[in-house]
């Protein structure tokens, strides 16, 4: 199946695209290490990451910034595959984690464990994130499920998403404002970033993003398959509902495990796999790695860039995405689609 | 048609007998007394209904008095003059787009308004007050504009108007943010803009609001004769003497100042323009010169009784009102949501 698919692109833009990709996270990721209150030249970053840090600089760069961009670089990737699996498995090029509610809902769970069952919150923020994109996962796709037809397809299903996307932020603001009266904190769940990562957050991404898109790679032949419709799906013998279980079970695995680590970071999920498809077409075997490579390496450059907002404060990445990304939600959401 | 149709026309509209809808009135006006009078005792200090009323004759002490007119009555003021702007501002939407799930907020009036008033007030802070609802009446229109222009295909369907707003609405609220983060704000500042509030509005903001509001709202209810013809459909209303496109442009023009001119006072107050129209549609049926009417009150209703819960529910913290109907009413658009376009 996929090599028919295959064939209509020729290799060589693909290995292009990722050895392009691979470039971008590269640079992006030495350029990001030396930003901040101190210099860091990129030499002193290339031997920090080579060899033993010795010099101020160096150990700046190993403690302080690697963890950040490592969080940055596993969370934009899994986002992106995410999206990418979100797309594949409702047909809807829309479907995004953020735009579907499971972000919001996974740190409205977070929040609210933090503010109402403090003790909670110290067992496993990962663990009632995952609860949280789960709940609010089912629900709108439930809403969405009880419309005729392919409920999944249409444009409704986006705008239960946003509309539940807004209540679940509304509540996780009240939350706040009881637990605690400060704009930072307010903000902080309403746009995540990997500002305040470290090496703790590092280490808990890392080998769920890892694992995550190792699972969305390996669904992508049945992906492809279902791509041709349900109908074919089912007539070439997929399962498909098993397939959508799998791939909403990926998603809300890697969105509250991003969540819990760095807040909800918007628009990821939903731009990264757009602009994938334009360089690489639509076959996921192609598609997963070349968006998760663009994902890592967009989050650490929108990362890098909050450098610039507010100077010295640091500002959290996901304001620098959701100006990028919007706009292009807006882009998306005037194309043509059934919807009524 | 059912109740819940975006401008039915007066022939099939559920149109409950006059004296029904004259009851309907007399409850809203007597509902809105008492909310005010009840808004009017809720604060952070504890603060009888005699006091208040010493106050309000002026036999307080100098204290209460002030805490009575400088704080409290300008603040139920504007939550007046906002609730009856978006309520009216939604109703004209919904009839004029044909449209249940139209309204400024959904359409992105409310945050384009929101962005450029946020702009002026964090990097022209040398800009006259009075200025703010000018502002925001430009990105309010400047957003209309873009969403109907990209939306329209040879016409719109309600789904895809929508999903445009949406966007358009989040593509302002990305720029908030990132106003708010470039320039931090102490956290009620950055709620106002965020969420909606009342929080700390003076007789100034009442000054800069209410002269909208008042030119405004007098206008699309006159309006309403005429959108009903229109409610006919063109051709019939261009038979009956009306011209169609200009009074549509009118009536979308003051339904876009109304909205703006509440942002400029309460920040990004969401969903009341949506949910004020339906409720009143329920109670006075669909024929615009008496549903507008309906629609304010019904609006003034969801935004005193918000922003008195929103003080009330645990003082001296305050909850602002944007969060609270922005729970009321997302679950009300979720159920309209479904039961569009089918």
């Amino acid at each position: 199946m996929t090599a028919t698919v295959r064939r209509r692109h020729p290799a060589r833009p693909w290995l292009t695209a990722a050895a392009g990709g691979l470039a971008l996270v590269v640079a992006a990721a030495v350029w990001h290490l030396t930003l901040g209150a101190v210099h860091v030249p990129a030499g002193e970053v290339i031997s920090a990451l080579t060899g033993h840090a010795s010099t101020p600089g160096e150990m700046i760069v190993a403690d302080i910034r690697l963890p950040r961009v490592l969080v940055a670089l596993a969370v934009g990737a899994a986002l992106a595959a995410a999206g990418v699996v979100m797309q594949g498995v409702t047909g809807n090029p829309l479907a995004a984690p953020d735009l579907l509610g499971v972000t919001a809902g996974a740190s409205f769970a977070v929040v609210l464990a933090l503010t109402v069952v403090p003790r909670l919150a110290e067992v496993s923020t990962v663990a009632l994130a995952l609860c949280g994109a789960a709940a609010a996962g089912c629900a709108v796709l439930a809403l969405a499920g009880r419309s005729k037809g392919s409920g999944l397809r249409e444009n409704r299903l986006i705008l239960g998403g946003v509309t539940v996307s807004a209540l679940l932020l509304s509540l996780t603001q009240g939350l706040i404002i009881f637990h605690e009266n400060n704009a930072e904190s307010v903000v902080y769940w309403l746009v995540g970033g990997v500002n305040l990562s470290q090496w703790r957050e590092a280490w808990t991404i890392l080998p769920v993003a890892l694992a995550g898109i190792a699972g969305c790679l390996a669904m992508a032949g049945r992906l492809n398959v279902l791509a041709l419709g349900e109908e074919m799906a089912r007539s070439l013998g997929q399962r498909v509902a098993l397939v959508r279980l799998c791939g909403a079970a990926l998603v809300i695995l890697i969105t509250g495990a991003c969540v819990a680590v760095a807040g909800p970071i918007g628009f990821v999920g939903l731009v990264v796999p757009h602009m994938a498809r334009r360089l690489v077409g639509s076959d996921h075997v192609r598609l997963l790695p070349v968006s998760a490579l663009f994902g890592g390496a967009l989050l650490v450059l929108a990362d890098a860039v909050s450098h610039f907002v507010n100077p010295p404060n640091e500002v959290p990445a996901g304001v620098v995405t959701a100006l990028l990304g919007a706009p292009y939600f807006v882009w998306l959401a005037r194309r043509d689609r059934k919807s009524a | 048609m059912t109740a819940l149709a975006p401008s039915p026309s007066p022939a099939s509209a559920v149109a409950p007998r006059r004296t029904a809808r004259g009851r309907w009135y007399l409850a809203a006006a007597g509902l809105a007394v008492v909310v005010t009078a009840y808004s009017l005792t809720v604060s952070s200090v504890p603060l009888p209904f005699g006091d208040v009323l010493d106050a309000l004759t002026g036999r307080a002490d100098d204290a209460l008095s002030r805490l009575v007119w400088d704080y409290q009555i300008p603040r139920i003021i504007l939550c007046w003059a906002v609730g009856a702007g978006l309520g009216a501002s939604g109703a004209v939407m919904q009839s004029v787009i044909r449209n249940p799930l139209a309204s400024p907020d959904v359409l992105g009036v409310t945050r384009g308004a929101g962005v450029t008033a946020l702009f002026v007030v964090l990097i022209l802070p040398a800009t006259p007050l009075s200025l703010l609802p000018v502002a925001a009446l430009a990105g309010g229109v400047a957003v209309t504009v873009v969403v109907y222009a990209l939306a329209y295909r040879g016409g719109t369907t309600p789904i895809r108007l929508a999903l445009v707003g949406v966007a358009a609405s989040a593509c302002c609220e990305a720029m908030i943010r990132f106003l708010l983060m470039r320039y931090p704000q102490d956290v009620n500042g950055s709620l106002i803009w965020l969420a909606g509030s009342f929080f700390g509005r003076t007789w100034q903001t009442v000054a800069i609001t209410v002269p909208w509001v008042v030119v405004c709202l007098p206008v699309v209810v006159l309006l309403g004769r005429r959108l009903d013809v229109m409610g006919l459909g063109d051709p019939m209303a261009v038979g009956l003497g009306e011209r169609a496109e200009g009074t549509r442009r009118l009536a979308i023009g003051v339904a876009v100042v109304l909205a703006s001119g509440a942002v400029a006072a309460a920040g990004t107050l969401s969903f009341v323009s949506l949910i004020a129209p339906h409720i009143a549609r329920r109670l006075v049926g669909g024929r615009m010169a008496t549903l507008t009417p309906m629609a304010a009150a019904v609006g003034v209703l969801l935004t005193l009784g918000a922003d008195t819960l929103g003080r009330g529910i645990s003082p001296p913290l305050e909850i602002p009102a944007g969060l609270i109907t922005a729970v009321i009413g997302a679950p009300y658009f979720l159920y309209l949501l479904m039961r569009t376009g089918r």
